[in-house]
């Protein structure tokens, strides 16, 4: 026994030494090991197949092995994928060429006819892809020959590019999907550097390093994506090493973690603004001197201070920075925390004190409804409560509702909605401003059809984000946003509270991991381990 | 005794056509609609309305009801709405976890409930019976997911001795068993104590003692088994308490069981399998009331013959 085991000892510590003179010689290359990195994080994906699933806990797993054709890279730059190059023919079509010799997980290899398989599948399925209502003005692909496809709109489309490069666009081995069936979404097969091994429902996804991948291999041999529903027991699971990485870590935490030299806490701003929305056609908050009034009334800093624990950074308009098309609406500047303000515009619009401190006009009390769901956006809930306080200090009664959020959102997508406020959160999924624009404040896009809840109508905005939709000079459009964000700034209908972070936490041993700003781009392509 | 069992089973049918009815009604009244949640803020109208057509939720509550019905007896419990799976595959993937962890639970709460109520019971007031008592309180008050954070950070953190979560390996079993067991464990006790003290008061126990039999076949022969009744009702009604009050302990451990499986079923208005879930749970009620009532006769022939 022990001559074997001092024997496997110095044989350890030679492989030591070795490892250490290559490493002087190669500094990075060598040390990149493999092995296999545990993820905890809350819920099980719904599916892995994009066709059924586009929310983030399928997209996480997913997204490391069905390549789209274009990708976005982590300064949300556009980068080739599964395309070599592309070249616009028209407002309505693209041309992609393939990268030659790339295969499947299956052996089978990536064409032209599998693009078109992909998008025909999503687009045209009984039923469609649940993210074929993502993909705007996508109307599917057309095979030129191999290796060449052209990718089609119904009507010019502006964001094109930034849709093909969207998480949930990955191509799909049409073998695969038709030997499967319905089973393809337990155990997809695409062209990424990882591919699937076990779906364990409630319990883990594992999925091993692909060997024939065509670029860079992954230097990890294993990626086991845990369920840890409860908080707490995901942040342990990290502490007693039994998770390298932790998805939605607990915000309380995050300070002593970044003091800690055993963790590192991974953070960029991500894409999705929270906020309270106004009902615009909606009185007392049709008249904008009221809506404004209301912003001065905010006292956003210490929100994000007392509540966010700075998980989050203020939000600097409508949309993220990270989002094409951003330009910021200088919140701060315009509508800085001003009571005396808040009340002066109020005075100008008619409203008075009355016997019970809350403003009254014409013997109407100034009292708003306020609809929200808890736990749908982190602290969304306090932040109304925070907010209703606040409007409370300038004679503003607000009536808030607490509901379930299915209850909720069943109420946002009616026709009408009775409520003059609501809490929301808005992620622009394709990272180009149409998405949030276009769906929010266009006045013909009031739900069912589109998201405009606030019920916001201005002609000139209308024309503005068409305009922009239908152009495809990028320059152009980034001018058109500005003065769309401009207007919205003058006649705001949202008071915007927060820029979500997106925030990984890693064991110090995990090195090559970059956390992305669109929170479903979750790339351990490039990971390894350093233990 | 075949035709009570068989008569019993019958009326079973009833019962679960009554409880696919509540469920189909109750997610039908309650406001959510499962294919717009699904599909997201982002969806157009016309891809809900293809969706609810394909899906065929469009349809009205009876008829789906009756068609429900006609696959179930066909063996047919249909697939999952948002994940497009047969929900015999969900149920299978869950169902062994929460039995497992069930059963594990049931034995803990039985074993030592028992053990501690009669010591209780035969030496009233003593040391052993305040500690008993006040741990009793202590179980029955505590809720489960601070009991099993506390245990996780006791006995995996500072101890590494158990894992953190998740179901593989028996030590994986332990802390959410202990946990889950701890309120049933509590319950029991009592019910062991005052049941067994009553019993003793009894004149028979005076004549048992009194022809000189000793004390401990007189509290496992004569008392026990006569307390053995309400004790056994408990334990039929906490072993259904512990099946379908789970999803605490299993979220806290990550144990991968129906409890969990239900509440996400639940938020988003996945009736179909909801309904699969809710089947297994009615019927797992059925089986277990007819084993407690089984268990009475063989107990308590007085019981056997009006049967």
């Amino acid at each position: 026994m022990m001559p074997a085991r001092s024997a496997l000892l110095s044989a350890l510590a030679v492989a030591w030494a070795m490892s250490v003179c290559l490493g002087s010689v190669f500094p990075a290359e060598a040390q990149k090991k493999g092995g296999t990195l545990t993820i905890v994080r809350p819920t099980d994906p719904v599916s892995l197949d994009p066709q059924l699933e586009t929310t983030a806990p399928g997209a996480w797993v997913y997204f490391n092995m069905l390549e789209p054709l274009l990708t976005m890279d982590e300064k949300m730059q556009i980068r080739p994928a599964l395309a070599a190059s592309y070249e616009i023919l028209s407002p309505t079509k693209v041309r992609f060429k393939l990268r030659p010799n790339v295969k499947f997980h299956d052996g089978t290899p990536l064409n032209a006819a599998a693009v078109k398989f992909t998008f025909d599948r999503a687009l045209r399925g009984t039923p469609p892809a649940r993210w074929a209502s993502l993909a705007g003005s996508l109307s599917g692909a057309e095979v030129v020959d191999d290796l060449t496809v052209d990718v089609m709109t119904r009507e010019p489309y502006g964001p094109i590019l930034r849709t093909l490069a969207m998480y949930c666009t990955g191509i799909v081995s049409p073998t695969a999907v038709q030997k499967m069936g319905p089973d393809f979404s337990r155990a997809p097969v695409g062209t990424g550097p990882f591919k699937f091994v076990e779906w364990k429902t409630n319990t883990h996804v594992i999925l091993e390093r692909n060997p024939d991948y065509w670029g860079d291999k992954a230097p990890l041999d294993r990626v086991i994506f845990k369920v840890v529903p409860e908080e707490g027991a995901r942040m342990i699971a990290l502490q007693t090493g039994d998770a390298d990485m932790v998805l939605l870590p607990a915000p309380a935490q995050l300070a002593a973690l970044k003091r800690d030299s055993k963790y590192v806490v991974h953070e960029v701003v991500g894409g999705r603004v929270v906020f309270a929305g106004m009902h615009a056609g909606l009185a007392p908050l049709d008249d904008v001197r009221v809506r404004t009034a209301l912003i001065h009334a905010v006292d956003r800093k210490a929100i994000l201070e007392n509540i966010l624990e700075g998980s989050a950074v203020p939000a600097r308009g409508v949309l993220a920075p990270s989002v094409f098309g951003f330009k910021d609406m200088q919140l701060d500047k315009l509508y800085p925390f001003d009571r005396a303000r808040a009340k002066a515009l109020l005075a100008q619009a008619g409203w008075t004190p009355g016997p019970d401190g809350v403003l009254q006009k014409g013997g109407q009390k100034l009292s708003l409804s306020w609809l929200a769901a808890r736990g749908r956006y982190p602290k969304d809930g306090e932040i109304t409560e925070a907010i209703q306080a606040m409007f409370k200090e300038v004679g503003v009664e607000a009536k808030v509702q607490f509901l379930e959020w299915a209850t909720v959102f069943t109420q946002f997508r009616a026709a009408t909605l009775n409520q003059h406020m609501f809490t929301l959160g808005w992620v622009t999924s394709n990272a180009d401003a149409d998405y949030s624009l276009y769906a929010l404040f266009h006045s013909k896009q009031v739900p069912p059809t589109g998201w405009n809840t606030s019920r916001y109508a201005n002609p000139r905005v209308d024309a503005l984000v068409e305009q922009a939709r239908r152009s495809l000079n990028q320059t152009e459009r980034e001018k058109l946003y500005a003065e769309v964000q401009d207007i919205l700034a003058k006649e705001m209908v949202w008071i915007p509270v927060y820029n979500t972070k997106e925030i990984v936490v890693t064991r110090a041993s995990v090195k090559g991991f970059t956390v992305h700003p669109v929170e479903y781009n979750l790339w351990l392509g490039k990971v390894w381990l350093d233990k | 005794m075949l035709t009570f069992i068989a008569r019993r089973l019958l009326l079973a049918i009833p019962v679960l056509l009554g409880v696919v009815f509540v469920v189909m009604l109750t997610i039908e009244l309650i406001p959510g609609d499962a294919v717009s949640l699904m599909l997201g803020e982002h969806a157009t109208p016309e891809a809900v309305a293809k969706l609810r057509d394909y899906l065929g939720l469009d349809k009205p509550l009876l008829v789906r009801y009756v068609g429900y019905v006609g696959r179930v007896a066909r063996g047919d419990l249909g697939r999952s709405i948002q994940q497009n799976r047969p929900v015999v595959d969900e149920l299978a993937d869950a169902w062994p976890a929460t039995l497992e962890l069930t059963a594990a639970a049931l034995v803990i709460s039985a074993a030592l409930g028992i053990a501690a109520g009669v010591i209780s019971a035969v030496w009233p007031n003593s040391a052993f019976d305040a500690l008993a008592r006040l741990g009793s309180l202590f179980g029955l008050s505590m809720p489960v997911f601070w009991t099993g954070l506390v245990l996780i950070v006791v006995f995996a953190l500072w101890l590494p001795w158990m894992p953190v979560g998740g179901m593989g390996s028996p030590a994986h079993l332990v802390l959410p068993a202990v946990t889950l067991a701890l309120p049933s464990l509590a319950m029991v006790a009592r019910m062991t104590r005052s049941s067994v003290l009553d019993v003793l008061r009894e004149d028979y126990v005076r004549t048992a003692r009194a022809k000189g039999v000793a004390e401990r076949l007189v509290v496992a022969k004569h008392a026990l088994r006569n307390a053995a009744i309400p004790i056994l009702t408990l334990l039929g009604l906490q072993a259904g308490q512990l099946m379908g009050g789970a999803v605490l302990t299993e979220t806290v451990f990550a144990w991968p069981g129906l409890g969990r499986l239900m509440v996400k079923a639940i938020f988003a208005r996945d009736y179909v399998l909801l309904q699969g879930a809710v089947l297994i749970f009615a019927l797992a009620f059925v089986v277990i009331n007819l084993a407690v009532d089984l268990a009475y006769g063989a107990l308590d022939p007085r019981i056997a013959r009006q049967g």
